[in-house]
């Protein structure tokens, strides 16, 4: 055994590297505790590692079957994060932020309808309160201001569409708007992520371990995901690739910037917000903007697309649907000065069609309301259909009865053309045993069945049949035709067959009435201004179907008379079932030829998710031709469900928002219980630290008394 | 488990402002009382609450407008008792007034009452209810439709129509709002049988210038059958004694009065019906001073001359001839009658008109106590409705209150927790 002898400075060398270690590891303690409120700083922590010594050094003692080691050394400084929870934690974050951004903008909506303690709802219910109210004092010394009170709550019916139409118009600009801002912070966000990697880059290709860089980036990208969903991939490199939905946004140091929201048109022709690229914008109109899945853009996305949309157009179609049903009803009627009845509603552009946003009232004087209703009873255009002092049983045929004026040969067949609102539908008669004319009642229960917009009945004691004009008997036609309002209440019914010579060869020479063949009717005709018709009708209005037709398309193919044709209709629309009568016009709002047909069967495509319906027309039709079915629910119930949307998304975003919240709040949570960092902790680091550094000061102080006593006493005195 | 010390500040406020927006939903409907304040805080109710609230509104003025009719049928029940009482007066005056003992004095003061009685009718046919007329029917009238004409009255027009004033309720049921003038007054009656107003001339008349009329002794039908101003008057079946014309086919009358000493020929057709009859006689009134009318209700022909002057009703035989037709038997006519007969022979027109108004009452009080059900039916109706509605919007407030104070205690216990959390740190132990 020999003796090998140890440098003497191999101790403090020693400690001197395990004094540095711990000097590392308090700083890093210093700087996690410096960073305990900074967001998306991760806890970063020293690991430390016994320093293996050089071969030869002094440290490096194989003599002696052992190694004494080479003192404490930092390996390096860890980040403690979790990439697993930062995906899940954005994907809660993505989904938080679509519900919230638009939480607030339905809130501020709802207000804004003010439904159900305010708002159309309220003066819809004012409206009709007051017809009703009108309907009961019609001819009293108070109809006046009973009559100017309808005018006025007509007045707040249409401020109050104006003001919620205008609101939802606002509410869509400030979504634009809002998305144009937020789209500038992305671009903003997106230039920093791709600075970053590219810095990360560069510090990983000289083996650094860029952690700050790191835990910016992180963050930035926690940030992105507010605003839409994201995805990333680190690379080898360092550097990391953020997409969206498949679609690059980040790669290595590019960033590919939005532009800004723009307005386009969706394949099926409706205005659609959507964003694109900037550097690489869609060549088409149509194309569909970037899909962004979730975050605050795709929020107000759907928000603009699928809720402030669609309410408008739906208000739009109450309005319409309101214009409609009362403007047939006022523009079929004879006002308290006996002069044709006008439109209650108007737009206010004349040249747009009527919605929330453009109607207005059409009349300015209350004398102008609807009263009388009309009709061909009083005039002289009808004379008696009984021959002279004979008394017409109206349930015994007609063929050949001696008690008529001009009896019909068996058999007369005809058709009669009535035109109403400028529509004309046609009605087929036959006199013959069990046919739809055998008797007068027989043809009064079958005129009347046919809802051509016109009623019959007899008035047994002037011995005349009486057709007067009904606007609630009005055919699909005339009421799935959108603004084909007549502009006086006249009406025409004209016998195929009839001539002045042969009265007893056409229907309506037959009833006494060929004088109203081709002749309009005019206000004398009225029973009186005090026959409430016109009012009545309007009260009736209310009860009955509305004017927003279920289903309104044009059909992009040419029908083939007698051929089974199928067609796809727009989305959203389901009101229609197999055995729903559609009215086929050659144009929207009416036009020939025209005529019902019956829906045979509906079909869904499971992967498009659009409904076709199939039909067999009797006529053919050119390219364009208009589809309608009528609404099967009254105004009333129509706005009804539109505040039940408007509920049901503002209770779907609320609870989303609040879902989401937790959710992410929770994800966070556990993500900052691995990478967050604790004061405590920290603290207990400090101490641990600080002591083992006082012990190794201490061992240098020991050291250097050994040194000193074989310096200093083993000498030369 | 490790916590992040971010963490404990970011829990802590988030609890507090998840239990403050708790709180101030609490409390707002605390102070509205309602629970659904937004379509979205109840969003499947929202559309029945909406429908609800109409139906209330539309039930209470549905309320207001039956109580408003019940008002108007009252006030034309009213003034249907008012003419019932005046035709009962002119009764009583027709009654006493057929007696021969009486004198033209007596009679001349009798027909004063009864010209006042038929002011007061005409009145009675202007009857207003909230500026309404309501016997006027559906036309626009500036003034009052009934309208009496001459000095004494000797004619009444009616400016109005026959179209009765109807109401319709919301259910889309009609209501009569009242009758018309031909159901209360009998004007225009479809029998032809004379309206409360001429019925009070003639009556006047007849005591006021003993008028002289010959009137069927009794009705000229077969019981069960009668005779419309459109029936050919020798339709089979319906005279009691039928119409045999003279050779010729004619059954002709001659009319001889002091105007007309030799007598008038009228030539009557026995094919055409009763109308063409009377404007064959009525025709001559001028060369016989003798008008004819036919009460349709009663029927009975009635051949009169004004001021009391006599005439004669004779059967004639057209020339060539051998025997007369016999108008006169058919008709009951007799050869002359005297002024008591006139007098009474109004008896039967009068209570022909005192039916038509009793009928409109039973009518009009049919129409209110229907209206009653109506009323109470809505009401109800309202009441139900309201009900459902308050079940919908209305809060439960103990439950909110309880609720509002939990989410008090909760909040405090946040608020102390927190305040808590924050004061300790293990640096507070470092030497």
């Amino acid at each position: 055994m020999s003796f090998f002898p140890q440098a003497s400075f191999y101790g403090i060398g020693l400690i001197g590297k395990s004094l540095d270690a711990f000097q590392l590891a308090e700083n890093v303690t210093s700087n996690n505790i410096a960073n305990v409120n900074t967001p998306g700083a991760s806890r970063q922590q020293a690991v430390l590692t016994q320093a293996v010594p050089i071969v030869g050094s002094p440290g490096y003692a194989v003599h002696v079957g052992g190694t004494v080691g080479d003192g404490a050394a930092v390996q390096n400084i860890q980040r403690i994060h979790s990439d697993t929870y930062d995906s899940m934690f954005r994907g809660a974050s993505s989904s938080q932020n679509y519900y919230s951004v638009q939480n607030d903008a339905l809130n501020s909506l709802q207000s804004t309808f003010g439904d159900p303690n305010s708002g159309v709802s309220t003066q819809f219910t004012a409206f009709q309160t007051a017809i009703n109210q009108m309907v009961a004092q019609a001819g009293s010394g108070q109809s006046d201001s009973v009559r100017a009170n309808v005018l006025a709550q007509a007045q707040s019916l249409t401020n109050a569409l104006n003001q919620t139409a205008s609101a939802i118009t606002a509410q869509k600009a400030t979504t634009l708007s809002q998305a144009g801002t937020l789209v500038t912070t992305v671009n903003g966000i997106l230039d920093q992520i791709a600075s970053l990697n590219g810095q990360i880059r560069a510090s990983t290709a000289v083996g650094d371990n860029p952690n700050t860089f790191a835990d910016q980036r992180d963050q930035l990208i926690d940030n992105l995901s507010q605003y839409m969903s994201t995805q990333t991939a680190i690379q080898p490199d360092g550097s990391t690739l953020v997409t969206v939905n498949g679609q690059a946004l980040v790669n290595d140091a590019v960033a590919y910037h939005l532009a800004t929201p723009t307005i386009g048109t969706s394949a099926t022709g409706q205005s659609t917000f959507k964003i694109d690229f900037a550097s690489n914008p869609p060549a088409a109109a149509t194309a569909p903007g970037i899909p962004l899945g979730s975050g605050q853009l795709a929020g107000l996305q759907d928000l603009y697309n699928n809720k402030l949309s669609v309410y408008g157009t739906q208000l739009d179609q109450f309005s319409s649907g309101l214009a409609d049903s009362i403007n047939r009803v006022t523009t079929a009627s004879y006002d308290q000065n006996g002069q044709p009845g006008q439109a209650l509603f108007a737009p206010i552009v004349g040249t747009l069609p009527i919605g929330a946003a453009n109607i207005r009232l059409g009349i300015s004087n209350a004398s102008q309301l609807p009263l009388a209703l009309a009709n061909t009873a009083a005039g002289s255009l009808v004379v008696p259909l009984n021959s002279a002092n004979n008394v017409v049983d109206t349930s015994q045929q007609l063929t050949n009865n001696g008690n008529l004026a001009n009896p019909p040969a068996a058999g007369l067949l005809g058709t009669l053309t009535v035109t109403v609102d400028g529509a004309s539908q046609s009605f087929t008669y036959s006199t013959t045993a069990g046919g739809n004319a055998d008797s007068i009642d027989d043809f009064i229960g079958s005129f009347n069945a046919a809802h051509l917009g016109a009623t019959a009945s007899y008035d047994a004691s002037a011995q005349r049949i009486v057709f007067a004009r009904d606007p609630a008997n009005a055919d699909l036609a005339h009421r799935a035709a959108q603004g084909a309002n007549p502009t006086d209440p006249t009406f025409t019914v004209v016998d195929s067959n009839y001539a002045v010579a042969t009265p007893a060869t056409s229907l309506l020479g037959v009833l006494g009435a060929g004088g109203i063949d081709n002749v309009v009717e005019n206000a004398a005709n009225a029973f009186g201004s005090h026959d409430n018709g016109g009012a009545n009708a309007l009260l009736a209005t209310f009860s009955s179907s509305s004017g927003v037709p279920a289903v309104q398309t044009t059909s992009a193919a040419a029908a083939v008379a007698a051929t089974p044709m199928t067609i796809p209709l727009p989305a959203g629309t389901n009101d229609v079932t197999v055995g729903s009568v559609l009215t086929l016009d050659a144009t929207t709002g009416g036009g020939a030829p025209q005529e019902n047909v019956v829906v045979t069967g509906i079909s869904i495509n499971t992967v498009t998710g659009i409904e076709s319906i199939t039909f067999v027309p009797a006529a053919a039709h050119a390219v364009g031709f208009s589809v309608a079915s009528a609404q099967v629910q009254t105004l009333g119930a129509f706005y009804g469900n539109l505040i039940t949307q408007v509920g049901l998304d503002g209770q779907t975003v609320s609870t989303g928002t609040s879902t989401q919240t937790t959710l992410a709040s929770n994800i966070d949570a556990t993500r900052q219980g691995i990478s967050g960092i604790n004061i405590d902790e920290e603290t207990q680091n400090l101490i641990k630290y600080q002591n083992a550094y006082q012990a190794a000061a201490r061992t240098m102080n020991v050291l250097d008394s050994l040194l000193n006593t074989v310096i200093n006493t083993l000498g030369v005195h | 488990m490790r916590i992040a010390t971010s963490q404990i500040f970011s829990q802590q406020t988030a609890s507090i402002d998840n239990l403050t927006a708790q709180q101030s939903q609490l409390g707002n409907e605390l102070s509205t009382g309602k629970r659904v304040n937004r379509p979205s805080d109840d969003p499947t109710h929202i559309a029945q609450d909406l429908s609800l609230r109409t139906q209330i509104a539309q039930g209470n003025q549905t309320g207001d407008n039956v109580a408003n009719l019940s008002a108007e049928l009252t006030t034309v029940d009213g003034a249907l008792s008012s003419v019932t009482d005046v035709l009962q007066k002119a009764r009583a005056l027709a009654v006493s007034g057929a007696s021969d003992a009486l004198t033209p004095a007596q009679r001349q003061a009798m027909a004063t009452q009864v010209d006042g009685l038929l002011g007061e009718l005409v009145g009675l046919g202007n009857t207003q209810y909230a500026g309404k007329y309501v016997f006027g029917g559906t036309a626009a009238l500036g003034q009052a439709p009934v309208k009496p004409g001459g000095t004494p009255t000797s004619s009444v027009t009616f400016s109005g129509n026959l179209q009765s004033q109807t109401q319709v309720l919301p259910s889309g049921q009609s209501v009569p709002s009242s009758v018309s003038i031909q159901q209360a007054f009998n004007f225009a009656s479809t029998d032809g049988s004379p309206n409360a107003f001429q019925t009070l001339i003639d009556l006047r008349n007849a005591l006021a210038q003993g008028t002289v009329a010959d009137v069927s002794q009794a009705g000229v039908n077969v019981p069960g059958t009668s005779l419309a101003p459109i029936t050919p008057i020798n339709t089979a079946g319906i005279l009691s004694t039928p119409l045999v014309a003279d050779a010729n086919g004619n059954t002709d009358i001659s009319i001889s009065s002091a105007l007309a000493p030799n007598g008038v020929t009228i030539a009557i057709n026995p094919n055409l019906p009763m109308a063409s009859v009377l404007a064959a006689i009525n025709a001559q009134t001028g060369a016989t001073g003798v008008t004819a009318s036919f009460d349709y209700a009663q029927q009975k022909l009635t051949l009169s001359s004004s001021a009391g002057a006599p005439f004669q009703v004779q059967d004639i035989v057209s020339p060539g001839a051998p025997t007369p037709g016999n108008f006169t038997a058919a008709f009951g006519l007799t050869q002359q009658a005297d002024q008591t007969n006139t007098v009474s022979a109004q008896i039967g027109d009068v209570d022909t008109i005192l039916n038509v108004a009793l009928n409109a009452r039973t009518t009009v009080g049919q129409t209110i106590q229907n209206l009653q059900t109506v009323a109470s039916l809505q009401s109800s109706q309202v009441l139900n409705n309201t009900a459902v509605q308050s079940g919908i919007e209305d809060a439960d407030i103990a439950k909110v209150i309880t609720a509002f104070s939990q989410t008090q205690t909760a909040l405090q216990a946040a608020y102390g927790t927190t305040t808590k959390l924050e004061s300790k740190s293990l640096f507070d132990y470092l030497g």
